[in-house]
């Protein structure tokens, strides 16, 4: 029994516990430090998110109340930032008749707020009851009154709507547009797709007051030459910018009338013209560039009378001597003197110049108006003419770009209305040489030849003057195309101003006063010439236009 | 190491939550501006139109026929003076040089 009890048994110790991986496949390793850096992440990604979306909040561009991008149009300004146009948002009152409680209190108070209103008609429309627009594009003020009415029946309703403040001074530049928003003619419509796109006002070469001066000028003395249209170019001979372009008649823009008179066209760049013998100077300019005369150089007996074909070519002054240097040709304004300088350059060396000085094929322009020179096949007799400016045609706008090129030193230019246009290098067509003596020919013609009414003390004008015939079909009308191209100042030439001037008529009663210092006057056109119209409107222009251009634009 | 990345991260996230925080109040006070010149330029706009309109040559012409009594005189650019400062001294000459045959 004892022995039982002091027996010890000793049991080996087996340990069942086993540390087992989840039979669950739930393997999360527990890290308290990761999962902190973990919820911060998240939370600082959705915080960003948040930020990110908060700070790309943009203003939208059709956040714009009434100028939607369907009726968006930019507008046009001057070069000086003067607005030619505007979109403006205008308001139309109109009145639906059904919805009128009293109708004989609301004309005596229509009647108030428009007393120069035709209320006999209203009333009767009111009768109708029919909607109708009772007045558009009211004042603020009227607006104003006629809300305060109360009435129900008025209704109003904001349109956006395209001012013109110039009125007329830019129509046939600017152009028009249609109902639709649409572009149909000038800048309107060759801009039409960039107005819908910029943000930014379209800024134009145009000077607004040089613009208004030049057409002032144009009308006063349509009245005295009585002529059927006429034209002014300005242009800046070293850069191409036209400064103005005015073409009469022209047209209010704000009145939308639908223009289907020919005799509204943009004479300056869709007017094409023989334009006579402000063409010899470039007959003339292609002998000296090309070598083959100087300005010195001398033609003796010329004949009086030359016979090519059907045509007989004679001087327009039976006084012209038989004599003349190549200068006198030029400021006597010699046909025969001319034909010969053609003949010895040949039909290939006066059709290159001619071309290169860009009065021959259709000119690139800012606006679709633009006239295409008729086409002529060349021949002996062609030239011949050609050479004095007869049996050739092109626009007053590309008859300035020649002058422009001539006198610049000889350089290409490209007119345009656009301002800060990417001007290209400036290639050179001409010799400097030519140039120099063309200006100086032209300066004498002034002086001492028929541009002597352009004169203007101060501005060193000089200028070619070309009368033609109009050419009718099959022959020459006794109507005639006076033109004046000029440039000044003649010793650093900045300025062309061409003036041309369709159907004029002899004025019995205008006053010339001679420019040479005799104040001399003389009563009446001796003769229906450009020396006698065209160059006599030069001279004012100039002399109105001539302190703005020299304090505004040479001094900068 | 993995602490030292984390940190890094954090630091990074914040920083640039804090400057977009910033950019994003700066940007909310370029739109107000922005919204309240959109008025203004539609309202200098109408003003500028109404002054061109109002200081167009043609009213000019129309003003000074209207109110004065002398009709507006051409300038001869021989006569208009040119005035030139240097060293506290004006000096007056003429506008334009006159060429030989002026």
């Amino acid at each position: 029994m004892i022995n039982k009890k002091n027996n010890v048994f000793l049991e080996e110790y087996e340990n069942k516990f086993l540390y087992k991986k989840s039979k669950t496949n739930l393997n999360i390793e527990f890290n308290r430090i990761a999962f902190i850096f973990f919820i911060f992440l998240v939370i600082s990604i959705i915080y960003s998110i948040q930020l990110l979306h908060l700070g790309s909040l943009k203003i939208q561009d059709d956040i714009k109340p009434l100028i939607t991008k369907k009726n968006y149009r930019a507008d046009i300004i001057d070069r000086n930032g003067n607005y030619l146009v505007k979109t403006v948002s205008s308001i139309d009152i109109g009145i639906n008749p059904i919805e009128v409680i009293d109708k004989k209190k609301l004309l005596i108070n229509l009647q108030l707020i428009f007393p120069n209103k035709n209320f006999n008609k209203v009333s009767k429309k009111l009768e109708k009851n029919k909607f109708f627009y009772l007045e558009k594009k009211i004042t603020a003020n009227n607006y104003e009154k006629i809300m305060m009415l109360g009435d129900k029946s008025i209704k109003s309703e904001e349109k956006l709507t395209r001012i013109y403040p110039q009125k007329n001074l830019f129509s046939h530049i600017i152009g028009q547009i249609d109902d639709d928003n649409n572009g149909i003619s000038g800048l309107e419509k060759s801009f039409d797709d960039k107005l819908k796109q910029i943000n930014e006002p379209l800024k134009l070469t145009v000077d607004t007051d040089i613009q208004f001066l030049i057409r002032e000028v144009l009308i006063k003395f349509q009245l005295i030459f009585k002529n059927i249209g006429s034209t002014a170019i300005l242009m800046d001979v070293n850069n191409g910018n036209i400064l103005s372009m005015v073409s009469l008649p022209d047209f209010n823009l704000n009145e939308r009338n639908t223009i289907t008179d020919l005799n509204y066209i943009n004479r300056a760049t869709k007017g094409v013209y023989e334009l006579g013998s402000v063409f010899k100077t470039f007959t003339i300019a292609a002998g000296i560039d090309a070598g083959l005369i100087k300005p010195e150089t001398e033609f003796l007996d010329l004949e009086r009378k030359l016979i090519c074909g059907k045509s007989t070519i004679t001087e327009y002054d039976n006084k012209i001597l038989s004599d003349l240097t190549v200068e006198n040709i030029l400021i006597k304004s010699g046909n025969i003197g001319s034909v010969r300088i053609g003949q010895m350059l040949g039909i290939k060396g006066l059709k290159s110049f001619l071309e290169k000085i860009g009065v021959l094929n259709k000119i690139d322009f800012d606006i679709e108006e633009v006239g295409q020179p008729i086409p002529f096949k060349w021949g002996k007799c062609k030239l011949a003419t050609v050479s004095f400016g007869h049996g050739i045609t092109t626009t007053p706008l590309q008859l300035a770009k020649a002058y422009g090129i001539i006198s610049n030193g000889g350089f290409d230019i490209n007119p345009t209305l656009i301002k800060n246009k990417k001007e290209n290098n400036k290639k050179r067509l001409i010799k400097k040489n030519t140039s120099e003596a063309i200006n100086k020919i032209l300066r004498k013609i002034v002086v001492e030849g028929t541009g002597k009414l352009a004169n203007v003390n101060g501005y060193e004008v000089g200028g070619k003057t070309g009368t033609a015939n109009k050419s009718v079909k099959g022959g020459y009308s006794k109507k005639k195309i006076n033109t004046f191209s000029s440039i000044f100042p003649t010793s650093n030439p900045k300025f062309v101003l061409v003036v041309l001037m369709e159907e004029t008529q002899i004025s019995p009663d205008y006053i010339y006063e001679y420019r040479d210092g005799s104040e001399f006057k003389l009563k009446g056109s001796p003769r229906n010439t450009a020396g006698w119209t065209s160059v006599e409107v030069a001279g004012k222009i100039i002399e109105k236009i001539g302190p703005i251009l020299a304090t505004k634009y040479i001094e900068n | 190491m993995k602490k030292v990345v984390f940190a890094i991260i954090f630091i990074l996230i914040l920083s640039t939550s804090l400057v977009k925080n910033s950019t994003k109040e700066i940007e909310d006070r370029i739109f107000m501006v922005n919204e309240n010149i959109r008025p203004l330029n539609l309202e200098l706009g109408d003003m500028l139109l109404e002054y061109n309109y109002l200081s167009s040559p043609d009213k000019l012409t129309q003003y000074q026929n209207k109110y004065f009594e002398k009709d507006l005189i051409k300038i001869d650019i021989t006569k208009i003076k040119k005035l030139t400062k240097k060293n506290n001294h004006i000096k007056v000459s003429d506008f334009i040089e006159k060429t030989r045959d002026d």
